[in-house]
């Protein structure tokens, strides 16, 4: 009686255990990449992919709608008109050029255009064309791929006004 | 009983009683103790710690308070304790990758967690307070997190048309429809058109039986660029539409002899006029001719044509049409010829245009297709096929009913099949336990059974009639995304108040205008009122940006506007009478309710003005950086060099003050010019004409030439 009660319980706990293994092993695997929102390969070095958020991925869009014209070599219909504008805009993953500027500036930069930041009349404003969330998006991209690599200040300012 | 014995019972008693205390002191404990143990309570201290070390901790700690945090919507049924450990989902200072999970922001996303929740979109179980129970499957619930590869998904359960946002998505989306998956399965959203295959009533008089049999066994190789398999058709943009299908040599063969015996409404060969071929037939180049005409009615705005250059071999040209590099090798000539002349009395929902043909011409192309779109050896490799015996056209007949090729053909007096495949329509939101796994050694989740029954359906079901598609691996997940979007109705009233859905629009006019849209199928490539392709500019308001004469112009012949475009109008030939039928169809009914045409082109603009205009134009607001005039200038607008004779006054005003008015999406930024400004470059555009071009009719045009 005994031994049929051990066995029992052991084919029990044996069935259990196996189908805890399986269901664990039913969980997929998760590659970090995937976990991205959309990828960007690096302009400058093709093996390098650059993962972007939500955000990123929006400006990714507006850009290239919008800016890829002036400030890419290339463009969805071909040839850039970056060659026509002086003086020549930055290209967007121009980061010597552009890390240095803050959040706040190039997000003034596409809203009132360059004049009015004391940048080149070429640069039209864009306020009225586009919404200011993605304004803030083309921001978040243009840092993310950015070369060399844009490093945020270290201490971010706050968000809330002060008292 | 003696005082000793009293004494002893006692005793007895009283360690017993100490023991039960224990032991009664242990079990209340338990509860507590688990309380204290229990994972949301270690990650609410672990953010605690980790908000030590941020440089605004003040803040982040202001909006922290212990215990059960829960997102509550009574009306979407939402009950959502995420934030009970992701605590920062809110916090703009944590959206830093390096920010370790759980606790990083929450990508700005134009709906707030608030007020929506979290497992609407990403799914899982909201109202568990385990890591595990939240995010996998378990025994009571049955729907995981969905991997934020395919979250676009969750957009596409209210968003039932496309949005910008969603790329994947709408990708997903197209393909499904460009596939015709919705010939066997039926699903949301994607509306069955009225053709998917061509008919093949008559399919005997256009091929032979071994053009079929090749076709079935390899269609990838048939449409293949190069005629052998450098090229696999389904690896270029332009995947053929039929797929493969797992047919043995005996059933290709039953089913060409079959179809090649379909041959129900033969067609009179036309009869060029014989002085045209006399003329040309002694031509030696006339194919170089026909190649030329070809090139210049821009057929490959819509076909594609297998170029080499060096060792590469692509196609170019465009999708709306079939591929053309070897039709001469498939197509009975006189089919051809007249297919060109009348495609709709050969196929009556072909969106090919009923071109206008002069017998010149149409000699020259038809010339031209047959000698050089051609390949002796595109058939080498059928087998010697015999004249097709009853039997097995007979068998033929019966495998097209079974391998479901009704789902997209039709077949005169074959009775049409309905629902061939299962239904998709609710797919995306099944529970894993309502899913068939078969025997196939995959992960038990829906986005695993959803790539297996794509990529290989035999190794869920052994008895799947599904086609082989080879896909890339962007287009499987563009797949995966749009049938997980698919959820069926939603499960309560609050969900289906914010479903957004999918635009409808159907554009189709009757009289003289009706006819010729129809004839040249405009809205294959053109929209008019959010109905039609996308290819060509839309032209709901195309009456108030052109003057009529330019219109009639352009339509008789097509000269690009925007140099860099590759995919140009077609010259149909038209007559001069439906030129004009369609400039005054655009003239009275493509109206925007922003732009007066009929006030504002009587303005008198002085010749001042222009120069002021050209003052602006060049200087203060170097439009030229973007638009051509003669031979300099940027090419992102459109060329300009002609504008004086294109656009109406009232446009060019109204596009100054807000292009994204008259034409959402347009790149022009929308500046603030003065009234002075919009006047007087208004008063400069319209000096801008090219001479050899007619002269516009328009009242706003004559005023601007006086100058």
């Amino acid at each position: 009686m005994n031994w049929r009660a051990l066995i029992l319980i052991s084919a029990v706990s044996a069935i259990v255990t196996l189908q805890a293994c399986h269901d664990k092993g039913g969980i997929a695997k998760t590659d970090p990449l995937l976990k991205a929102y959309d990828v960007e390969l690096d302009a400058n070095d093709p093996q390098r992919v650059i993962p972007l958020n939500y955000q990123q991925a929006q400006g990714k869009r507006v850009f290239s709608n919008t800016c890829v014209w002036c400030h890419a070599e290339a463009t969805p219909a071909g040839p850039s008109n970056r060659s026509n504008v002086t003086p020549t805009p930055p290209l967007f993953t121009d980061g010597e050029t552009l890390n240095p500027l803050s959040d706040e500036f190039l997000q003034n930069t596409i809203t009132l255009g360059g004049e009015a930041m004391g940048k080149s009349t070429m640069m039209p404003p864009w306020g009225q064309t586009l919404r200011q969330d993605e304004i803030r998006a083309l921001v978040a991209y243009i840092r993310a791929v950015a070369q060399p690599p844009y490093q945020p200040a270290a201490r971010p300012a706050s968000q809330y006004p002060v008292k | 009983m003696t005082a000793e014995e009293m004494g002893k019972v006692s005793r007895r008693l009283r360690v017993s009683f100490a023991i039960a205390s224990v032991a009664f002191v242990a079990v209340l404990a338990v509860s507590p103790v688990k309380d204290y143990f229990e994972e949301w309570k270690r990650y609410e201290k672990d953010y605690v710690r980790f908000a030590q070390t941020r440089p605004d901790t003040k803040h982040l700690l202001a909006d922290f308070h212990t215990g059960i945090d829960q997102i509550w919507l009574p009306d979407m049924k939402v009950v959502d304790r995420c934030t009970t450990c992701h605590q920062g989902i809110t916090q703009a200072s944590l959206a830093d990758s390096s920010v370790p999970q759980p606790f990083r922001a929450h990508p700005v996303i134009p709906h707030a967690a608030k007020e929506w929740g979290c497992a609407v979109c990403h799914r899982g179980q909201g109202p568990a307070t385990e890591v595990a129970e939240a995010h996998e499957t378990t025994l009571a619930w049955e729907q995981p997190i969905l991997p934020t590869k395919y979250i676009q998904a969750s957009c596409g359960s209210c968003h039932r048309g496309d949005i910008p946002q969603t790329p994947q998505l709408n990708r997903g989306r197209q393909l499904l429809s460009e596939l015709n998956c919705a010939g066997c399965h039926r699903m949301q959203g994607i509306e069955r058109p009225a053709m998917l295959g061509p008919d093949l009533t008559n399919v005997g008089n256009k091929v032979t039986r071994e053009w079929i049999y090749k076709w079935l066994k390899e269609p990838h190789v048939v449409v293949d660029a190069s005629g052998n398999t450098v090229v696999d058709g389904y690896e270029t943009e332009e995947e053929p539409r039929m797929p493969q299908f797992r047919l043995s040599d005996q059933e290709i063969t039953a089913l060409s002899a079959y179809l090649s015996s379909l041959k129900s409404h033969p067609f009179e060969a036309y009869k060029f006029d014989p002085r045209v071929v006399a003329d040309l037939a002694t031509k030696p180049d006339l194919a170089e001719l026909g190649q030329e005409r070809f090139r210049q009615m821009f057929c490959t705005t819509c076909h594609s044509l297998a170029v080499t250059r060096g060792d590469e071999t692509k196609l170019i040209g465009g999708y709306i049409g079939p591929e053309l590099t070897k039709v001469a090798s498939k197509v009975n000539p006189d089919w051809l010829t007249t297919w060109l002349r009348d495609p709709q009395s050969y196929l009556t929902h072909a969106l090919m245009p009923r071109y206008q043909w002069s017998d010149e011409d149409l000699y020259k192309v038809t010339q031209y297709i047959n000698q050089k779109l051609a390949d002796p050896d595109l058939l080498s490799s059928v087998p010697q096929l015999e004249t097709p015996t009853p039997e097995d056209i007979e068998f033929g007949q019966r495998l097209f009913q079974e391998k479901g090729c009704g789902s997209c053909h039709v077949i005169e007096g074959v009775s049409p099949q309905k629902d061939f495949g299962p239904d998709l329509s609710s797919l995306g939101g099944k529970n894993v336990s309502q899913l068939e796994f078969g025997s196939a050694n995959i992960p038990r989740n829906i986005v695993a059974y959803i790539q297996a029954k794509i990529t290989d359906p035999l190794s869920v079901n052994t008895a799947a009639r599904m086609p082989q598609y080879r896909l890339t691996s962007a287009d499987l997940d563009a797949i995966t995304t749009a049938l997980l979007s698919m959820t069926g109705n939603p499960s309560t009233s609050g969900l289906e108040r914010l479903i957004v859905p999918q635009p409808r629009a159907e554009f189709r006019t009757a009289g003289a205008f009706g006819a010729v849209y129809e004839r040249y199928k405009c809205y294959v490539c053109h929209r008019f009122n959010g109905f039609g392709g996308d290819l060509a500019p839309d032209l709901s308001f195309e009456g108030s940006r052109s003057q009529r004469q330019w219109t009639i112009d352009f339509l008789k012949n097509p000269q690009t506007l925007r140099p860099t475009l590759t995919f140009r109008m077609p010259q149909f030939n038209m007559s001069d009478q439906e030129a004009a039928t369609i400039a005054d169809y655009l003239g009275m009914v493509s109206q925007s309710q922003f732009v007066s045409v009929a006030g504002e082109n009587l303005k008198q603009f002085g010749s001042e003005k222009a120069v002021m205009g050209k003052q602006l134009y060049e200087v203060k607001y170097q439009c030229q950086n973007c638009h051509t005039i003669g031979s300099s200038g940027g090419y992102v607008g459109p060329n300009l060099s002609n504008a004086g004779n294109w656009l109406n006054a009232a446009w060019i005003e109204q596009w100054l003050k807000n292009p994204q008015a008259l034409v959402p999406g347009a790149i022009e930024p929308h500046r603030t010019f003065t009234d002075a400004e919009v006047e007087a470059l208004t008063a400069y555009v319209l000096t801008l004409k090219q001479s050899g071009q007619p002269k516009a009719t328009t009242a706003a045009a004559a005023a601007g030439g006086a100058q």
